[in-house]
């Protein structure tokens, strides 16, 4: 009995201090003075991780879109709403739906990347011929990828929820005939800019912290062999997927939960 | 005490997991010279280098270069440092996303300031030096294995370092590259009056253009001296390594139970 206590402990020990020098890692990566030169790198990494992300949310975007449309026009019909369909389009999106299926594909497709990047980088001695040019990896490959997926994430949910509004019109306007001056102006009347914006937004910045975060640990941590990376990128969908999911529910309790 | 060479190791304990790699350990790499770093595989050579290079920290003892304790540097004084030093790396290394004459230009951006005609000029003739002047816009996955190894090398020596640290330059080279290798390393360590220190299991291109060899082995030196004090050497271990024998007082075979133990559907009565 009492080895099995000192294993539980031993193990969330050893979880404590992979946390820790996780949080250590990003310390020492995004606090320091801002040089001229890592603009450049900045603006490289956008592209990678934000720009080549686009593809796969505007069509994950429209078709969620027209989705909701459909199952919102058919839910709404049976009691004669269906002029809500707006607004029970944009809300879905911009609440919950933008947020958590953005950063879902985000973490599949620029934190997994990310990941396997760095690590094949420590693989390939990059990491330490850096090191020994007496650059430190964490100012110059750590920090641009961090900052880029801080910015791109809440950039591409907000795209995304343009897209699937527009995507759920499609559907219930033109397509099914709901009247579009109700589309646009139930939906107008019902969201709310500070409670329903830029609370989603408030989720993208924070789902975008904890992909990149997890991202970029699990590549600089990881053991450099190709089972050694290919653990860690799987790691890095896993961890990402399920803390977006937990911290979806602890903010939307936090942000909505006053108004249930 | 002011340390004798420009690295001065002194008295290192390094343990991997339980396994000490290096017990007790102290040498000297002296000014000026090219120094071969030798033994069997896993005798700690690699580990010698970075543990010089300040990327691994020792258990205990002193790694002291270019006169202090690199131990007792910050990231910073580490830094500068190295700024003084070049690495070829076994792999070479180069950075993927840049081209060639980018990956060596890299060193230079990063530590001098010098203007875009002298930056061009620079890496032009470190190019040269290393016959790839003609490849200088070719990306790194389009070079061959031995080509990657020679532009690592221009890269390592263009900021013209004090040091330069080479970690096995020779492996997998066909034969052509590796004398192109060897004629280099020993032309850029006279024309820069530089200190070359070369990890190496290749004795014969090793011993050609070392000046002093330092064998490991036994979790600390064997034997330290020129190549043809070495090759006189009467010690065992020594005349083991330089010979190639299996048997001997190196062993071969990492610790286990005797074989006939272990084989399954014998009968050991």
């Amino acid at each position: 009995m009492i080895n099995v206590i000192a294993d539980i402990g031993s193990i969330a020990l050893g979880k404590l201090i992979r946390m820790g020098e996780a949080l250590l890692m990003l310390l020492q990566a995004i606090v320091v003075k801002p040089k001229l030169s890592s603009i450049s790198r900045l603006i490289q990494q956008l592209y990678i991780v934000g720009v080549q992300s686009l593809v796969i949310i505007l069509v994950s975007a429209l078709f969620i879109g027209m989705v909701l449309g459909l199952q919102g026009y058919t839910l709404l019909s049976a009691y004669g709403s269906e002029q809500a369909v707006g607004q029970m389009v944009a809300l879905t999106l911009v609440r919950e739906l933008s947020p958590v299926v953005a950063a879902l594909l985000f973490a599949g497709r620029a934190g997994s990347a990310l990941t396997a990047e760095i690590g094949l980088m420590k693989a390939t001695e990059q990491l330490a011929s850096l090191e020994m040019f007496g650059v430190d990896p964490l100012h110059r490959i750590v920090a641009p990828r961090f900052w880029a997926g801080m910015i791109s994430l809440p950039l591409l949910v907000a795209i995304f929820s343009l897209v699937g509004i527009y995507g759920g019109y499609l559907v219930a306007v033109d397509w099914l005939g709901v009247y579009g001056g109700s589309y646009w102006g139930n939906m107008q009347q019902a969201v709310d800019f500070n409670e329903d914006v830029l609370n989603g937004m408030v989720k993208a910045v924070v789902f975008a912290f904890l992909i990149s975060w997890t991202a970029l640990y699990q590549g600089y941590s990881c053991i450099p062999t190709s089972q050694g990376i290919s653990a860690a990128t799987t790691r890095t969908v896993v961890y990402s997927s399920l803390a977006i999911l937990g911290f979806d529910f602890i903010l939307t309790a936090l942000m909505f939960g006053g108004t249930i | 005490m002011t340390p004798k060479g420009i690295i001065e190791i002194k008295n290192v304990t390094f343990y991997r997991a339980d396994r000490a790699i290096f017990k007790n350990l102290s040498c000297t790499i002296s000014t000026g010279k090219i120094t071969a770093i030798m033994g069997a595989s896993g005798s700690g050579k690699t580990t010698l280098l970075r543990l010089i290079g300040g990327q691994l920290q020792p258990d205990e003892g002193q790694v002291f270069l270019f006169g202090q304790d690199v131990a007792l540097l910050n990231t910073l004084h580490l830094n500068q440092l190295r700024s003084r030093m070049g690495v070829l790396f076994q792999s070479g290394a180069l950075f993927t996303d840049l081209s060639v004459f980018d990956n060596v230009a890299f060193p230079l951006r990063e530590h001098l300031n010098l203007s875009a005609d002298d930056l061009y000029n620079r890496v032009l003739l470190k190019l040269e030096a290393v016959g790839l002047r003609g490849a200088r816009d070719l990306m790194p996955s389009q070079l061959s294995g031995g080509m990657a190894r020679r532009v690592a090398l221009a890269r390592a020596v263009a900021i013209e370092p004090e040091l330069i640290l080479y970690d096995e330059p020779f492996a997998g080279q066909d034969p052509i590259a590796m004398a192109v290798l060897q004629r280099l390393i020993k032309h850029i360590n006279a024309q820069m009056q530089l200190t070359s220190v070369l990890v190496s299991h290749d004795i014969t291109e090793a011993f050609a253009i070392s000046d002093e060899v330092i064998l490991l082995g036994h979790s600390g030196v064997l034997a330290q001296g020129s190549p043809d004090e070495l090759k006189a050497s009467e010690d065992p271990a020594v005349k083991q390594f330089i010979h190639g024998e299996a048997d001997g007082v190196i062993p071969f075979h990492f610790a286990a139970p005797p074989l006939q133990e272990e084989l399954r559907g014998l009968n050991h009565d």
